[in-house]
Parts: structure tokens; sequence; C-alpha cells
């Protein structure tokens, strides 16, 4: 071999070696697989979880200018076989994680397929408890049940509540809710009565006409999804029964309730993480709030909002994995656990499980056709009315 | 107790009222083609969501939106009869299959159209409580109940009283029969059809009056009128009224007196009740041929 031949191999191994470790300095695309409800009974809270997660890869390609976050989509059609064939095809289409996922009976499914094939399952539509007991190290939340009862439970103890009939959908997620609320009430010595009701029910005056006759409680209490609270809004202005309030959990102290139904919303509380109009003041909100309505027309709810944080997370989780060259040996999981950082919904931090350990939901209160967060007091833009009710 | 009751007495028969104007269409068409029309659902969806159009686009009553609803849902009845008619083997069974795409596909197209948001009427005049001593209700509800009535006797009236719907009656009853007699079944079975979506049209303005309405609701009305068209005897519209009725106070008092949790189950144990000791239904064909 010839000098020549020589000095010309030894450059080639040399480019070999640079271009095989500058693979961190490089731009890449990642894909991200996106499995979430788009019709069926979950149609609107996964297209609202869709917008959030499509507005976080915006954001994420318009700042990042060395890598890019390419989404593909897949409709699960609310049903949990789906969801299962969805993440398989995702898998199969190259995805490096998934993203998504409405309803603890899908997701369970769902995030057991995404383990089997080694990606990463990011969600915030599933509150069921089951959910991470399941030992997966690759399953991660941003929310939990423990984090709206935090909040209800709190604005209850400032109500002052000495008795409460609580309304619940005989679901996992509204059912293991309740029951956490009953059991905290309970302790703190609130006579509580409980009310399941199907999910078919289309007349909530019967449940009313108890409450109003037998229970005569202080407030209700309301765990379900916007139909529901509808159906039991609708009976309690009919029935007028006595009581100083009505509280309810997720879907209704956002401003979509308040245009669509403003005679049943009037002092109404549920979880909120935030006033309407919204009031978004540090960077990241900002940078979401202007997205969102650049590529929706409307103004973000909290929907958008969830699945913008966990998208967010996994985004840097990903680009962390890849500048540490750990993307393919399961280091978006790895830095996922690491994640200890102050987004929309607050601090988020994984524990063992993948649930956030420092979820708590607000309390907000439709106030002349606005929304004011009441509880915590370090957020409250504003005081509660009580005793209040729609009529 | 005696309001407690009484209430629930009341909202059973509100209830009952508005499943019967559900079920009538499904009741008809099943009566008069033996075909099950597992989209009937969906075109009294398709009638809610034209009611929500009229009122949050022109601000129109949804009373007033039924004529709309009616020349809408008549079409798309139209067209799924003119496919129904294309089978030429096993009509009962393969209609199912077909009804129920068609069930799929105006789902996802008010998906599309409408969104997956729940919509109710705003109208504070519909909403508004109505007291009658211990019954309280809101004004939608009694209105669909005056309503239901109205539209059941005249069904029942037009069946048993017009040439129309005596030949209804007897192509249902024998079609081959009703043939050599001079009738064209085609069209009967096409008028039946339309009236459907005419029953059709009034149950989706009921239910955007009265309660919530999202794309994925079809089915489980389309359920629902299949268990009272079963409950009520095959065709059978006072029969569909009775097994209306009988499950909205079944529910209501389930409701009351137990949990609504159980509501479902006690509907399905009325029936199943009611179909082991006359299989035939409440009004079948047996009670029918007795009277």
């Amino acid at each position: 071999m010839n000098k020549h031949l020589k000095s010309r191999m030894t450059m080639l191994v040399l480019v070999g070696w640079m271009l095989s470790t500058a693979g961190s300095a490089m731009a890449e695309e990642f894909v991200v697989g996106v499995e979430v409800p788009l019709s069926g009974s979950l149609a609107r809270v996964g297209t609202g979880m869709s917008e959030g997660i499509t507005v976080a890869a915006e954001v994420f390609n318009r700042k990042n200018t060395k890598h890019k976050i390419k989404l593909i989509t897949v409709d699960d059609e609310s049903s949990p076989a789906k969801a299962v064939a969805a993440v398989e095809k995702l898998a199969s289409q190259g995805a490096i994680a998934i993203d998504g996922g409405y309803g603890s009976n899908n997701i369970g499914p769902a995030s057991d397929a995404a383990n089997k094939a080694g990606l990463v399952y990011v969600t915030s539509g599933g509150v069921d408890e089951a959910l991470t007991q399941r030992g997966l190290k690759t399953f991660f939340r941003i929310n939990n049940t423990a984090g709206y009862s935090k909040a209800m439970l709190g604005l209850l103890a400032d109500m002052g509540v000495k008795s409460a009939s609580i309304v619940y959908l005989t679901k996992e997620a509204t059912a293991d809710l309740a029951k956490d609320i009953e059991k905290a009430l309970a302790a703190k010595g609130v006579k509580v009565t409980m009310h399941a009701f199907d999910p078919a029910i289309t007349d909530f005056k019967p449940i009313i006409n108890k409450i109003k006759l037998q229970d005569k409680p202080d407030v209700i209490v309301m765990s379900g999804y916007e139909n529901d609270y509808v159906g039991v809004l609708r009976a309690a202005k009919v029935l007028k029964p006595d009581v100083k309030a009505i509280v309810g959990a997720w879907s209704l102290a956002t401003s979509k309730m308040q245009d669509d139904f403003p005679d049943l919303m009037p002092n109404v509380y549920g979880t909120a993480l935030l006033p309407f109009p919204a009031e978004f003041t540090t960077p990241d909100g900002k940078d979401f709030a202007e997205a969102y309505k650049k590529l929706y027309g409307k103004e973000p709810d909290y929907l958008g909002q969830f699945g913008y944080v966990q998208s967010q997370l996994l985004f840097d989780a990903i680009v962390r994995a890849f500048d540490a060259g750990t993307l393919k040996s399961g280091g978006i999981a790895a830095e996922l656990r690491k994640t200890n950082k102050d987004t929309l919904i607050g601090r988020v931090q994984f524990d063992d499980k993948g649930d956030n350990l420092n979820f708590s939901h607000r309390m907000g209160q439709h106030q002349a056709k606005q929304i004011a967060i009441v509880w915590p007091k370090e957020y409250a833009n504003g005081k509660m009315n009580f005793p209040g009710v729609p009529w | 107790m005696t309001e407690l009751v009484s209430q629930a007495l009341w909202s059973g028969i509100l209830t009952g009222s508005s499943y019967a104007l559900i079920a009538l269409g499904l009741a008809l068409i099943f009566g008069t083609m033996n075909v099950i029309n597992l989209a009937h659902g969906e075109l009294v969806l398709l009638a809610a969501y034209i009611a929500y159009t009229c009122e949050s686009a022109f601000g129109f009553n949804p009373l007033f939106a039924i004529p709309a609803a009616i020349v809408i849902v008549c079409v798309a009845t139209t067209l799924t009869y003119f496919l129904v008619n294309q089978i030429r083997k096993d009509r009962e069974l393969n209609s199912l299959l077909l009804t129920y795409g068609i069930g799929v596909m105006l789902t996802n197209g008010m998906l599309l159209l409408w969104k997956a948001d729940i919509r109710s009427t705003k109208s504070a005049w519909l909403q508004d409580a109505v007291v009658f001593g211990p019954f309280f209700s809101m004004r939608s509800e009694i209105l669909f109940f005056v309503i239901s009535l109205a539209l059941i006797a005249g069904l029942w009236w037009w069946l048993t009283r017009t040439w129309a719907g005596r030949a209804v009656r007897a192509v249902a009853s024998n079609r081959d029969a009703a043939k050599l007699m001079g009738i064209d079944p085609h069209r009967v079975e096409l008028v039946s059809f339309l009236v459907a979506g005419l029953l059709a049209a009034f149950a989706g303005a009921a239910i955007f009056s009265v309660g919530v309405i999202q794309p994925g609701l079809g089915i489980s009305l389309t359920v629902k009128a299949f268990i009272i068209t079963v409950l009520a005897g095959m065709g059978s519209v006072p029969g569909v009224l009775v097994g209306a009725l009988l499950l909205g106070l079944t529910e209501s008092l389930t409701t009351t007196f137990f949990s609504s949790a159980l509501q479902e189950l006690a509907g399905m144990v009325l029936f199943l009740f009611v179909l082991f000791v006359l299989p035939n239904g409440l009004f079948g064909t047996r009670w029918r041929r007795a009277h």
C-alpha cells in the first residue's frame, strides 16, 4: 500500500468517524405518532387534545432551527381495539413515541401496545389510578384524579360545606373522582349522599328531586361530562333545590359552556387552569395562545393546554435523548423521568410510575359571562360568589 | 314521599312520550317492510342538527325549524328507501347491513359538518319551568308531549281511516295479496319511509329542545327505538305509545327508588319480561287479530 493510498484511507476513516459522532449536532426530523379519538363518543375531547399537540409541534418547529417534529395522526375512533391498532400502525410508520390518547379504557390497551413496541406513551386524557399501577416504564401522564379532587375539596373546605350530594357518571374516571371526594369529605365529618347515573340517562329530574326532598344538602357536586352537566343543571333549574352552590369537575368552567349555555352557567364552579378571558403572562403561554389563535381562530381551551404541555415535554425529552445518543435505547423515557419544568399547568415532575407528582387543578366560577379563578388563593383573580346558583 | 312519587311518574310519562316519538318512524317501517332501519336514530339526529342550525344561524325557535327538517330528512329517507329497494336477496338481513352503513356515514357526515361539540337549544322560552302542583317540567317537555300524542293519534287515524294508510297495512299484512288488489307496494313503502322521515323530523326537534345532542347519539336513539318497537309488537302504533310509556316510567321509578345506574338494566328486564310473557310484544299480531 503506497503512502498516498494510506493517507486517503485515513481521511475516509476520519470522515466516517466524524459523521458517526456528529449525529447529535445534525438536524433531524423526529416522527411522533398521535393516537387520538377524532370520531366516536370522544371526538370532541380528542379533537381538543389534537389541537394542543399540533400547536406544540408548530411552536417547536418555529423556534427550533436544528430539529423538526413531524406528526402522524391516527384516529382511534374512541375504541380500545382501534386505539391498539392505531399505535401498532404508528410504530410501523416509524414513530419514535406516542402522544395522545383519551379515555382510560382506550389509553390502557393503547399504552400497553406502545410499551410492547418499545415506545413512550404520553397523555393527559386518562385519570384512572389503574393506569399508573401497571409498572410500565414507558407510560407518562401529566394529570390525575388526585389533582382534580384536591382542587374540588379545597373549594368545598373554603365554603365550609356541612353536607353534599354527589351526582356522578358510572364511568371509571368520573366514579373514581366521586368516590375520592366522598371519602375525603366523610373523613372531615361532612354528610355525603351519592347518586350514580348511567350514561344513557336523559332526564335528571328524578335524581334532583331526591336531592331536593330527601338529601337537602349545602352543595351539589357533579362528576361527569358536558352533556351530563347540562342535564343536571337544567333539572336543577326546573326543580330549584335549596342549595348554596353547584360544583363540577372537568369541561365545565370553560368559555364554550358559557357561550353555549349562558342561562345555566351563572355561579357554577368547575376545574379550570385559566380564567376567561384567558390571561397568559409567561412567554411560553403567550407563544401557545398566539399559535393556537393563528391555527384555529379561537381562544385556547383546557384540552388544548393539556395537549400542548404533554407534547412540549415529550418533544424536549426527544431532543435531549437525541443529543445524548440514547434515542433508540430507551432514552426518551429516561429523559422524561428527569423532567422538572414549569409549564402552563404548573410544575411537572414524573414519579417512577409516570404520574405527575405536582398536579393540582384550580377552581373557576362562572361570573358575569366570565370565568374567575377562585381557588387556590395564589392563583385566584376573583372572589367566589357564595352562596350562588344559576337560578 | 307523595311528591317524590308524583314527580317520578310525571317525569316517566314525559320521557316515555319522547321515546314514543323517536320510535314511531322505526316501528312504521318495521311494520310495513320488515326492515329494521338502523339509520333511524341518525335521521332523528340529522333533524336535531337542522334545528340547531336554524337556531344558531338564523335565530329561529327550534319549532320553526321543523318544516326544513321535514324536507331534508324526507330526502334522506327517500334515498335510504331507494337503496334498500335495490336489495334483491334476503332484504330483511341485508337491509340491516345497508342501513347500519348509512347510519355510520350520516354520523361521520354530521361530525364533519357540525363538529363533535354538544349542542342544545338556547331558547329560554323552551327551557322555562312549568309547574302544575307537584309536577315540575320544562315547557319544551310539555310541548313535545302534546305533539307526540297528536302525532300518534294522527298516525293511527291515517293507518286505519285513510286509503293510503289501509294500503300500508295491506302491504304489511300480505304484499302479494295487496298487489292483486291493485296496490303498488313500492309506492306504499316509499310513503312509509316519507312518513317515517316526517316523524323523525319532529323527534329531532324534540331531542334538541329537551336534551343535548352530539354526533354519536344516533345509535343509542336507534337502540331505544328498537326496544320500544319490539316491546310494542311489530308495527303497532298504540303499542309504541304503551311500550314507550312503560319504559319511561320503569326508568324514572328505578331512578327514584333505587339508582339511576340501574335504569338501563330495569328497562332491559322489562323488555325481557314482556317478551317472555308475550313473545309477540304488548300489541303483537295475536292481540291485533283478537281485536
